[in-house]
């Protein structure tokens, strides 16, 4: 960290003393939550950066210079993002990376959509690998922002289908959520997905985030609704209480999950959790021979089996580093727009099917696997002897959800 | 009818485990007038410990062992820092416990990881005592509500019936006048401290393993708990009960009523005017659930600022 | 120590110059350390002149905060309101939220008043996300700063100025109310409320009057802050942004004019510093809390101070040792302390605890661009040094502390003794 924190230092003189006439290196900029109570899921994205950047590294960088990599901490608040990321472009960053929410991923859209706009020719780019609101591809898409994540719609739509496929879905859905913009686009998800599906939605509770110890009563609800499935897109405590308490309330509905398998969840819930669903963009038995290569040398270089997500982070910065070697530098350094451009039109191939850019909002299309928790999985989760079990692979053609009419995005010229 | 009885009996058991955590620093603010924001870092350094020593000593053994070391804790954190800014005024203890919060916080952190760990109900607890309708309450539920009816029965007579007791409300109205009947007064808050983080210690190695255990439980529950002492009144056991059960009761009933302002307002046939102001009045009270206990601080501290069952001064 | 005027006009000068000396990613730094200086000198007002500890300040922040995104949205820069005077929707936000909340809140005193505004602020921090067309959800509200008086205000620069300029004046502000007889009375207010009443003025009126003064200033913060980020989001209401400005203040030093500018300036450029250079930051913070509690309760001013009367009475010469171990011990402390809160850190780690279970022996662990072996004890040994001679330093600075104060009261009552005998 402080040899990052020197590096920053030495870059700024450097700009200070004026402009540099041969190759620039591309700096990529890493802004985070890597500290305070949401620190597990930056670390996480980090994680997954920080491969990949080695391995774009070891194949020759860019343009003859490696890579390099700055890490920024964003206070756990948008505030304290905005504040780094102004920090970022005073450093000479041109890609800024951000995944861990979706509030953080709004002010770090907006903010790079005005630089650009008071900076032309000094444009910066966006790439997203966690924040899945719907408004990020919607009302505030723009030109420099690519989210190379699911979002609700996609997750929810490969949910149904899959656990439908695994006759596990039933006829009757209780959605509970957290009552903010993703639990609400899951929420709104589940409902257009009835007919698609073949069920109903019995009922439907947003509830406040990060707030609630006892699920009990919500329980209570779901029970008294006889629902058979329970569909939630709740992440941290949020599923882990909910799961426990469904646990002790004795309730027999299956859930289907976005978020299963964040670390700790799995060795918290241990066998409660068997039989319950998750959608997720990689699982490594579904990917093979490739799939267990790149399990390895993720462990090997990182210390542990990628999960959670580290493997589309690390699917989402190999696009960008394809986009790079595809893009030639101008005047020695990169141009950000020309690279935009390019990466619109990149695919890469990852153990489990193939990745590509949809121009109109820049949603990236990728695959989506549908697992179940079982004693089965070939990879276990967390030590414990459960792991995630693949159901069904979804490619990105089919997993794919049609385009936002709110977004109308502004190209240059 | 059957919701209404679900929701009270929800209510009570998690009101009973507020009860846990609040005991304890409602006690210390009656006796010193020290708001201590790092009580619930005991809290959760109850679950931590609990976590690391129930491979050693067993699930019983590892609740025994951590409240105690809790205990020892809360012992070094009043003689060695509280005990040195008292002289300076509240603000500086409320600071320093603020800060020391942090610590606990972050040393968690440092050592056990940032996810949750795997800290659960042993197997031989994890059974279901009996069943409302189609729910189903686990024996381990049952437990901690009874744990925590034990702890009020006991400090309650502790206080009331003990010499130790007498002295220590004594203490709490005239320090001065109990040190000059030759009463070690240093050494009875020094005690009560103690004690209060050991009670939060219990209540944390005991619901980390229902609840999950992670870095962040002290935030989770450290509001709420002010919550509480604010409103049952500070300093007040009984007011403590009353209003943790009172909280978790209204939380738990307001999670079935899918109801607004807006639905109230239909009775008189405003039904779209309300709708048509929208913001606040069509909020639902379900989704409001978490809120509702701030609602009632505010309330209680307007209209009767000593709490429910707090001395009047 | 007192700030005079040519002191206070060279603070001005330099704190002008300073675009043309800081790169820009610290310029950006510099705009947060004088939002919140002037934060928490508005909190100092309420807390440290007319004694009332109020635990929920962000409310007023934040209201300030999300007036001026509001406004900005409205006004799009021009007409009534172009962005140079947006801080007065703060300002009026905060006045008015101040009043109706003091006027509630300043009728209890002591702790009873730190819970209210405690409930005041934890309320709005629930509702907010609920209320999505005041508070924009989650996401919360976003705008743009417009072009105004021929400034185009997209430079970092310019908004610096903006900033520096609206701080400057509500410091102003400030220093002439302490000088007005109502600024006196607030004084009184935290000395002795009830005499106050005796002698004929309204105590509780005047509670509400520093609560709203308080308040419009800690508006006008919040306004500069949606100014310069040009977005606003309900975490800005959170227990945390309450807590950083009390600490803030009385790091700095709460009795003093500009103790709290002082610390809050010193706490947010640590943050930003440090926080990217390690990950246990707020280890460091808490840590640094609590130091400053208990060793020095007067906050820096009050370091300051103690010192400038320790060399007023006893010299330069007699303290300058003193100070150099101080400095020394806070230094060799600080880095033992780091050091092992460094190795700890990466020992625990979940990635090292796995490397280690496949390796036949402990691997090493980098820090400070050097590969350590844990298992070695020269490895500790640094650590222990450092410790070893910070401790030995601070306790012959203790020594010396209590040796020269010493010779001060035994000066003192020889100097008392033939008046007596």
């Amino acid at each position: 960290m402080l040899v990052h924190s020197i590096v920053r230092t030495a870059v700024a003189s450097a700009a200070l003393l004026g402009g540099i006439a041969h190759a620039a290196p591309v700096k990529i900029g890493l802004v985070e939550t890597l500290s305070g109570p949401q620190a597990s899921s930056g670390q996480a994205y980090r994680a997954g950066v920080r491969y990949a950047i080695d391995r774009l590294n070891a194949a020759g960088g860019w343009n003859g210079e490696s890579v390099q990599l700055l890490e920024y901490d964003n206070q756990g608040g948008p505030a304290g993002a905005s504040d780094k990321l102004k920090a970022a472009i005073a450093d000479g960053v041109q890609i800024v990376v951000q995944g861990s929410s979706s509030a953080i991923g709004g002010q770090v859209t907006e903010d790079v959509r005005k630089h650009n706009l008071r900076n032309p020719g000094k444009e910066i780019v966006y790439i997203n690998v966690g924040a899945e609101a719907l408004e990020l591809t919607g009302e505030k898409c723009n030109f420099h922002h690519f989210r190379f994540a699911g979002n609700a719609q996609v997750r929810v739509k490969a949910l149904v289908d899959g656990m439908k496929q695994a006759n596990a879905l039933g006829t009757k859905v209780y959605a509970i959520n957290q009552n903010y913009s993703w639990g609400q686009d899951v929420e709104q998800a589940v409902v257009d997905n009835q007919a698609y599906g073949g069920y109903k939605v019995v009922e439907k509770t947003l509830h406040d985030v990060n707030k609630i110890q006892d699920f009990a009563p919500y329980i209570a609800k779901i029970g008294a609704s006889g629902a058979e499935t329970v569909i939630t897109g709740n992440w941290s405590n949020d599923l882990l209480l909910l799961m426990k308490a469904s646990k002790a309330g004795g309730l027999k509905a299956r859930f289907g999950t976005v978020y299963l398998d964040q670390p700790g969840n799995i060795a918290n819930a241990g066998e409660l959790a068997a039989g319950h669903f998750i959608v997720h963009a990689f699982n490594a038995e579904a990917g093979g021979a490739e799939g267990q290569r790149f399990v390895d040398d993720y462990k090997a270089k990182m210390g542990h089996v990628p999960v959670f997500v580290e493997p589309q982070t690390v699917f989402a910065i190999e696009m960008v580093a394809e986009a790079l070697k595809r893009s030639k530098p101008e005047g020695g350094a990169l141009n950000a727009n020309a690279f935009a451009k390019t990466l619109e039109s990149t695919k890469i191939t990852t153990p489990v099917g193939e990745w590509s850019v949809r121009a109109s909002d820049h949603q990236a299309l990728l695959p989506m696997v549908v697992s179940m928790v079982s004693k089965d999985a070939k990879y276990k989760a967390d030590d414990t002897a459960f792991g995630f079990k693949p159901v069904k692979v979804f490619s990105a053609e089919q997993a794919a959800a049609p385009a936002q009419a709110s977004c109308k995005m502004q190209r240059p010229g | 009818m059957d919701a209404v009885v679900f929701a009270v009996l929800n209510g009570v058991i998690y009101g009973l485990l507020l009860f846990m955590v609040s005991a304890g620093l409602t006690l210390i603010f009656g006796m010193m007038g020290v708001l201590n924001f790092a009580h619930a870092s005991f809290y959760m350094l109850g679950a931590y410990f609990a976590y690391a020593l129930q491979g050693l000593v067993g699930f019983a053994g590892a609740v025994v062992l951590s409240t105690l070391l809790v205990g020892g804790v809360g012992v070094v954190v009043e003689r060695g820092f509280l005990r040195r800014v008292h002289r300076h005024g509240h603000a500086h203890e409320l600071l320093l416990t603020f800060g020391l919060s942090f610590i606990v916080a972050e040393l968690v952190k440092l050592f056990f990881g940032n996810y949750p760990v795997d800290y659960r109900v042993p197997k031989a607890l994890d059974f279901a005592a009996f069943a409302v309708g189609t729910q189903q309450y686990p024996v381990y539920r049952v437990l901690m509500g009874g744990i925590a009816l034990l702890m009020f029965a006991a400090i309650y007579l502790l206080l009331t019936r003990t010499r130790i007791g007498i002295v220590v409300r004594a203490a709490i109205y005239r320090p001065r006048m109990v040190e000059a009947l030759g009463h070690h007064v240093q050494l009875v808050f020094m005690g009560v401290f103690g004690i209060g983080a050991a009670l939060a210690g219990l209540a944390g190695a005991v619901a980390g393993a229902f609840y999950t255990t992670n870095p962040n439980m002290a935030l989770e529950i450290g509001v709420m708990v002010f919550v509480v002492v604010v409103v049952g009144g500070l300093g007040s056991l009984a007011g403590a009960m009353l209003a943790s059960l009172l909280i978790g009761i209204l939380t738990s009933l307001a999670v079935g009523v899918d109801a607004s302002i807006a639905d109230l307002a239909a009775l008189v046939g405003a039904r779209e005017w309300a709708q048509g102001i929208g913001g606040l009045l069509t909020l639902k009270l379900s989704s409001l659930a978490a809120t509702i206990p701030f609602a009632l601080m505010l309330l209680v501290l307007l209209l009767r600022p000593s709490g429910l069952m707090g001395e009047r001064t | 120590m007192r700030v005079t005027t040519p002191m206070a006009l060279l603070g001005v000068l330099l704190l002008a110059a300073l675009p043309a000396l800081l790169p820009a990613g610290l310029l950006n730094a510099a705009i947060q350390m004088l939002i919140a200086a002037l934060f928490a000198c508005a909190y100092s007002l309420l807390s440290g002149r007319a004694g009332m500890l109020s635990f929920g300040h962000a409310a007023y922040f934040g209201v300030g905060a999300f007036a001026t995104v509001h406004a900005m949205k409205a006004f799009g820069g021009a007409g009534l309101l172009p962005t140079p005077l947006l801080p007065l929707v703060g300002a009026l936000a905060g006045l008015g939220f101040g009043i109706v909340a003091g006027w509630f809140a300043t009728q209890r005193s002591g702790t009873t008043f730190a819970m209210i505004t405690l409930a005041i602020a934890e309320l709005l921090h629930a509702i907010a996300p609920q209320l999505k067309g005041w508070f924009g959800g989650e996401s919360g509200i976003s705008t743009m700063r417009m072009p105004a008086w021929g400034l185009s205000f997209g430079s970092t620069q310019q908004v610096y100025y903006l900033a520096l300029a609206w701080v400057l004046l509500s410091l102003a502000l400030l220093y002439f109310h302490a000088a007005t007889p109502m600024g006196r009375l607030t004084l009184a207010l935290r000395e002795n409320s009830h005499r106050l009443g005796f002698l004929g003025y309204d105590a509780h009126g005047l509670g509400v009057s520093a609560f709203a003064l308080s308040a419009m200033l800690s508006g006008i913060a919040g306004s500069l802050q949606v100014v310069s980020n040009e977005a606003v989001n309900y975490v800005v209401f959170d227990a945390g942004v309450s807590a950083a400005v009390v600490l803030n203040s009385y790091i700095g030093g709460v009795g003093t004019f500009l103790g709290p500018a002082l610390g809050a300036a010193l706490m947010t450029f640590f943050s930003y510093a440090v926080s990217d250079a390690t990950q246990s930051w707020l280890l460091y913070q808490g840590v640094l809390f609590v130091l400053v509690m208990m060793v020095l309760p007067g906050g820096l001013t009050g370091l300051v101070s103690t010192t400038a009367r320790l060399v007023g009475r006893h010299g330069f010469a007699a303290v300058l040792p003193l100070a150099l171990l101080a400095l020394g011990a806070a230094l060799l402390l600080s880095a033992g302390t780091v050091f092992v809160v460094e190795a700890v850190q990466r020992i625990f780690s979940q990635d090292y605890r796995s490397l280690a279970r496949m390796a036949a022996s402990l691997p090493p662990i980098t820090m400070f661009a050097h590969a350590w072996q844990p298992a070695a004890a020269s490895t500790w040994l640094v650590p222990a040094a450092l410790l070893a001679t910070g401790a030995a330093f601070a306790w012959s600075a203790r020594a010396r502390l209590a040796a020269l104060t010493r010779g001060t009261e035994s000066n003192a009552l020889e100097a008392a003794a033939p008046a007596i005998s």
